[in-house]
């Protein structure tokens, strides 16, 4: 057994949701509004739908080989080669993946922060917190979220509370003036932020307990969706049309709060949900490329390859994009589509053929 | 610069294997197989994207790949 930590439902929970969270965040009030304009607070609603079919399938594949990851059932259902090669892709896919959250979290804190760091310290350094996270095993991890997220939460009200007098609730209007479309529309690109919860198929086999997988899977689609929601709320209602036109709508609005002209710089408080938020949603990630790779090579122990693997996330991490305008075109419209393919096609087919299989099997019998 | 950064990088290489050679048993020979391959694969990449950093990567690889689908999004 190479992993020997166990983590509860909720546990798991807790690892999803910033997961999912911690990027969106940022960067979905901005895509939603350009497409579903002031319609924008109803397309997490349906992204999140891609969300719950992720978590599903997931569970069902799970079903079939309880006590098994993606990378050793894929060998099963679709054979020695072919699953080799599925694995190699996912690989690629994660790393890949991955080097584009540590690529944003860098580009986010130079742009704001610290215009003077070279960004390979602020990467290099997430990669190397990350790195020790990965190589405690699954357990550490679940508990470091664990103390994270109650601090992230809070902030995250904080912040809400904070803004909720500058509100203009006429920027609603009108509610669906084009109908359902636009709103439709501004879900494509965020219904991979949901499909993201593919990760759930890493950590399903170290479950503690075999009950309530589904509940809590599915609870943690709904916090995000609910969380997605009032944060695209808030974006409308602070800068109604114009919120497509800020890279961090959620960073501008708390450019906004100013209490009684004391109380100034709270977007401090949206770089610490950003920084614990992308600990460990890099972390998962990290986790999942290293097991996956372990299991790949049929390795003993996935703890020796932990440092190599950051290493090459780190050099991924600057050669995905020259620039952050690069990377954000290649976030918008490619990026959907190639998420699509790993994170939602991929598992279904491999269910499909595993299904067809029992079938079979049991035809013979 | 360039020789400092490779230097940099060497080290690190150096650092990570003085740290994880000696933690791994003798009979654990695939996993020493593994983890020179990461190391020197990184090592050599790292290298390459100092002298090159305009190499073409992983993102221009999948933009070719989903091109047709991209354009859909295009706005």
């Amino acid at each position: 057994m190479m992993e020997r930590g166990k983590i509860s439902g909720l546990q798991m929970a807790i690892l999803l949701y910033p997961t999912i969270i911690a990027t969106a965040i940022l960067l979905v009030p901005a895509i939603s509004g350009k497409f579903a304009e002031q319609d924008m607070w109803l397309s997490p609603i349906w992204a999140s739908l891609a969300g719950f079919l992720t978590v599903y399938i997931a569970l069902l594949l799970h079903n079939h080989y309880p006590e098994l990851t993606i990378m050793q059932y894929s060998g099963k259902i679709i054979g020695f080669i072919p699953g080799k090669i599925v694995g190699l892709g996912l690989l690629f896919y994660l790393l890949h993946t991955n080097g584009v959250v540590l690529r944003e979290y860098g580009e986010f804190v130079v742009g704001n922060f610290l215009p003077s760091t070279p960004i390979i310290v602020i990467t290099g350094s997430m990669a190397f917190v990350c790195a020790l996270s990965v190589r405690g095993g699954l357990e550490v991890m679940a508990r470091s979220a664990q103390i994270f997220i109650p601090v992230f939460m809070t902030l995250f009200l904080v912040i809400i509370l904070l803004l909720f007098p500058e509100l203009r609730p006429a920027n609603i209007f009108p509610v669906m003036d084009d109908g359902i479309t636009p709103s439709i529309k501004g879900a494509i690109v965020p219904s991979q932020w949901f499909t993201e919860f593919f990760l759930i198929i890493f950590m399903l086999p170290y479950l503690r307990t075999k009950e309530k997988r589904m509940t809590w899977g599915m609870l943690s689609v709904v916090a995000v969706m609910i969380t997605l929601v009032i944060t695209n709320l808030f974006s409308l209602l602070l800068f109604g049309d114009i919120t497509s036109k800020f890279t961090y709508p959620v960073m501008s609005a708390a450019r906004y709060i100013d209490v009684a002209d004391f109380l100034q710089h709270v977007e401090s408080i949206v770089m610490a949900i950003w920084v614990v938020g992308v600990f460990i949603k890099v972390s998962v990630f990290y986790y999942a490329i290293v097991i996956g790779t372990a299991q790949w090579l049929h390795l003993s122990d996935y703890r020796p390859i932990v440092f190599p693997i950051g290493l090459l996330l780190i050099i991924f991490s600057t050669w995905v994009a020259a620039s952050l305008q690069e990377l954000s075109h290649f976030l918008s419209t490619v990026w959907p589509f190639y998420a699509l393919v790993f994170q939602l096609v991929l598992p279904v087919l491999l269910l499909l053929v595993a299904m067809m299989r029992k079938k079979a099997a049991e035809n013979d019998n | 610069m360039k020789w400092a950064m490779v230097l940099g990088i060497v080290v690190i290489a150096v650092l990570i294997t003085l740290y994880e050679w000696p933690k791994m048993n003798k009979n654990q020979k695939k996993e020493r197989k593994a983890f020179a391959v990461l190391t020197m694969g990184s090592v050599v990449l790292a290298v390459l994207l100092v002298y090159f950093p305009d190499m073409p990567g992983p993102t221009q690889l999948v933009d070719s790949l989903f091109k047709p689908f991209g354009k859909l999004l295009e706005k």
